[in-house]
Parts: C-alpha cells; structure tokens; sequence
C-alpha cells in the first residue's frame, strides 16, 4: 500500500523509514527534546526491529531536507477508510541544529495533512501529546488542531504521570486555518533564504 | 498605545517563555538582536511559532484588537518580520500604528 509514497516540499521530503534508519532514530529517540514523547526503543536493534515490523497500513515518514540530510520523523497511522480518518505521531525533529531557520516542522506536517486530506480523502485527523509539553500542543493548536479532550494520567513520561491532551483537525479547518498559516511560515523562510 | 519598548518587552517575554520550555542543551541567549528565523537562526519552526502565539496574544490583549503574524501582508513585507527581533519588533510597530 504504501512501499511508493514520497512526499515533496519546497525545504523538505518525507520518504519511507527504513529498517537502515535505526541506528539513526535511536539517536534521535535519546535526546532532550525526545523525553516528552513515549517510551521507545532499548537500543539500535530493538528499534530495527520495530521499523521492520511496522504494518504496510502505516505511513512512517523519514523529514529529509533537500540536501538529503535526514532530521526527524513523523507518522500516519490507524487509518479507517470506512470512518476516513487517521491518526498523526512519532512526530520528532531529531537534528534540531540543522532545523533552525528551516520551517521544517512546518512544511512536513503540511506535506502530511495534504496526503491525508487530498490523497487519502480522510475528513478527519487526531492525535495525542502528554500535557508535559507545552511547547507541542501550543504548535499544533497554532497550526488547526482543537483540543477535543484529556486523557488523565494516560503517559508515564519524564518520570511522572500526565494527561495525554487529545487533538483533531478536521479537512475544511485545514484548508483554511492550517494551511495558511503554513504557508505564511514556509514564505516567510523562503525570503529569509533567498 | 503601546511604545516601541513596551513591544520589545513582550517580544523578550516570549522568548524568555520559550527558553523555560526547552530542555537546558537547547536554551538560547535571548536579547534586543538575537536572530530569530532567518540567517544564523536561533529557533527552529517549532520554536519560531511558539513565539508567534505569546507575542500575537499579548500585543492584541495590550492593544485592545487581534493582530496576527502570519497573514498575507506579513507574508508580502519585503524582510520577513521573523528574522530577528528588530525585524519583527519593526512590523509589529507597523501593525501598532495603524490602530
């Protein structure tokens, strides 16, 4: 279903994770910034192995900038073609000195959002970030996401319990709200970068 | 009306807000004439919007009106308001005297 998908922007690509990108990731899953998210892999191995095992009903996308440096991930997972959703994650920018002045975040989330809405004819997306960062549900909400709810207690992360904040985004509020504001980021560097 | 310094003073609050959020290996030197989002940027785009919605929020509450910071016209200035904070201290002035 999905060994062909590679997703072009104007700063950045999403191609396929592969199974050679383990080594890679796990670094990335080390980091600071990579604490807020849920518990990942022990080691290179375990985390070849989990990129192996990944359904062919996934979209594990690796953000490449043009020069082929590869910098984070993000994901489409849990799509229902009868209810047309999906559910967004593993979103993590791994190499953040190579994504400053880069709307990296910006545009791979966009590549992603037009995938799901204009390809894969979803209506609606969702997804989840543990109420321990701020800085996330800030971003996405910027970006279109509502928050439709909390989950208490749901991540055991950074050694502590914390809601899991639900968001969703609907195709129309896209289109209006979230690709926009992509838009002004993406130009906005674009004029910095020229 | 807000001054030009009283913007300053929110546009450092924001960042000061952003620094408290990063973990200690990320945290910048924030001030009057740190880059931003263009040549030698300090933040990346998850950063940069983080900013954008502290200092969008304090400037419309201060003003009394919505201000927003990535619509068409920021989109059409010629420097982008976003590569560093005199630039965008100079559009939000823009934006400021207009009311």
């Amino acid at each position: 279903m999905n060994d062909t998908v590679k997703l072009d922007g104007e700063f950045v690509t999403l191609r396929l994770m592969r199974v050679d990108d383990a080594a890679l990731t796990f670094s990335w899953r080390q980091a600071a910034r990579a604490r807020l998210l849920n518990a990942g892999a022990a080691n290179v191995e375990q985390q070849a192995a989990w990129i192996a095992s990944r359904p062919g009903s996934e979209y594990n996308f690796i953000i490449e900038l043009k020069d082929g440096r590869a910098i984070g991930m993000l994901s489409l997972v849990g799509i229902n073609k009868i209810n047309r959703h999906a559910e967004t994650g593993r979103f993590l920018i791994g190499d953040e000195e190579a994504a400053k002045g880069v709307p990296a975040a910006v545009e791979a989330m966009k590549l992603l959002y037009e995938f799901a809405f204009d390809k894969l004819d979803l209506i609606r997306l969702h997804g989840t970030v543990a109420s321990g960062n701020p800085l996330m549900v800030k971003w996405q909400k910027y970006l279109g996401m509502k928050e439709e709810g909390r989950m208490r207690s749901h991540y055991f992360i950074d050694g502590k319990w914390q809601d899991a904040v639900v968001l969703g985004l609907l195709a129309d509020e896209a289109r209006t709200q979230s690709f926009p504001r992509m838009n002004a980021l993406i130009a906005a560097a674009r004029r910095s970068h020229a | 009306m807000l001054n030009k310094e009283a913007v300053l003073e929110i546009i450092l609050r924001a960042l000061q807000n952003l620094n408290d959020e990063l973990g200690d290996d990320e945290k910048f030197e924030a001030g009057p004439n740190t880059p931003l989002f263009g040549p030698n940027a300090t933040l990346d785009s998850l950063a940069l919007v983080s900013v954008i919605v502290d200092v969008e929020g304090d400037v419309s509450t201060a003003l009394g009106r919505s201000i927003s910071l990535t619509d068409d016209r920021a989109m059409s200035q010629e420097i982008s308001p976003f590569d560093d904070v005199q630039t965008l201290l100079n559009y939000i002035m823009i934006l400021v005297n207009e009311g």
